[in-house]
Parts: structure tokens; C-alpha cells; sequence
């Protein structure tokens, strides 16, 4: 019995390290987006990556690791409104650029436009 | 070793934070910054949560739960009125 509940204390610890590396991972990755990128639609969508991916990871974490019922009943609100939040940020933000007149950077992938319309102003 | 694990993940949200805060001066535009304010405020409930959760002080928890509310309201705010405050502004579509 003491044997399953460690072993299941060691299986918490571990998917707590693994989620942090994850999280650890995609906030760096996120960050170098969001100083790189030259488009505010892609810059956009760094800050995206960092909220969601790196930002939820890390509360799974805590959720894994929580040491009282308390705490991982709080840890579950405010993912729950986390996921609700986070990606309506997002289209605020996407909604703001488009209304602002921001318009996207777009290249298409061989570099030469794909209908002659969406290169008014080369040739 | 969860400790662990949690303090370099909280040391390195916060310097991911703080090198954001490059994109928050130099933004050429508004978008820029509220994307920014946007990242900071996931990334401090982030460091909310974890502290509340390893030193098991529920306090934290509450306060990181109604934080992420008053940063997106704040950011629903902020969307709002300096659209409306713009004079220029098309009002549908990209220019």
C-alpha cells in the first residue's frame, strides 16, 4: 500500500518536471517570436503560444503536483476560466489589428505573388 | 525535485517577461503593446499559480484567479476605447 501510494507521489513529480520543461520550452520559444517576428499578426500569435501552451503546461504542473484538495480545486477554476480567456484575448487583440487597418504581411511560399491582383504594386 | 523544477521555471518566465517588455518600448504600434500586455499577464498568473501551489497557500490561488480576470477585462477596456478614440479609423476591413 505505501509502495503504490509512492510510487504514485513519483509520477506526479515526474509529469510535474516534464510539464515545466514544456512550459519552460515554449515560453523561450514564444518570447524569441514575439522580439523576431516582423508581422503584428505573427508577433500576435507568439504572444498566443506563450499564453496558451506555455502558461497552461505550467498550471497542469501545479495541477499534478497540488498537495491538498483545496488547491487543486482553485488550480482547476482558474484554468477553466484560463481557457476561456486566454484565446478570446487573442481575438480582441486580432479583431483591434484588423479594425485598425493592419494588414498581414503575405508572402507567398515560391516568392512571386499567386494571382495578379494580390501584387498590385510590383511589375 | 519539484521544487526545483518549479523555482527555474519561475525564474525563467520572468526573464522571458522582462525581455518582452523590449517589445512593449519599441512596438511600432498599439497591437504590439497590448499583444505584450497580453503574454506578461498570462506569464504572471503563471508565477501566481506555482507559488500558491508549492508553498500550498491557497491565498494565491485567489488572488491569480481574479487577476486573470481584471487583465482581460483590462485588455477588453483597452481595445474598446482607443478604437473609439481614433478619428481616422475605417471601420471594417484592412485599409
Amino acid at each position: 500500500m505505501s509502495q503504490v501510494a509512492d510510487a504514485i507521489n513519483l509520477a506526479r513529480d515526474l509529469a510535474g518536471v516534464a510539464l515545466c520543461a514544456v512550459a519552460a520550452v515554449f515560453a523561450v520559444a514564444g518570447t524569441l517570436g514575439m522580439l523576431l517576428q516582423k508581422d503584428p499578426y505573427t508577433r500576435l500569435q507568439a504572444s498566443s503560444l506563450v499564453g496558451t501552451t506555455a502558461a497552461f503546461s505550467v498550471l497542469l504542473a501545479a495541477l499534478v503536483t497540488a498537495p491538498s484538495a483545496a488547491i487543486a480545486a482553485r488550480v482547476v477554476v482558474i484554468i477553466a476560466f484560463f481557457l476561456i480567456s486566454n484565446p478570446t484575448t487573442t481575438h480582441i487583440i486580432a479583431k483591434y489589428a484588423w479594425n485598425s487597418g493592419i494588414t498581414p504581411r503575405a508572402t507567398p511560399r515560391d516568392g512571386k505573388p499567386e494571382t495578379p491582383e494580390a501584387g498590385d504594386d510590383d511589375d | 525535485m519539484t521544487a526545483v523544477a518549479f523555482s527555474w521555471t519561475i525564474w525563467i518566465f520572468a526573464a522571458c517577461a522582462m525581455a518582452m517588455t523590449l517589445r512593449l518600448v519599441i512596438g511600432p504600434t498599439t497591437v504590439d503593446r497590448l499583444t505584450t500586455l497580453a503574454a506578461v499577464s498570462a506569464i504572471v498568473l503563471a508565477i501566481l499559480t506555482v507559488s500558491g501551489a508549492v508553498g500550498a497557500r491557497p491565498a494565491f490561488l485567489d488572488v491569480a484567479l481574479v487577476y486573470d480576470i481584471f487583465g482581460f477585462l483590462g485588455i477588453l477596456a483597452i481595445a474598446t476605447y482607443t478604437r473609439a478614440a481614433r478619428p481616422g479609423a475605417p471601420p471594417e476591413g484592412p485599409r
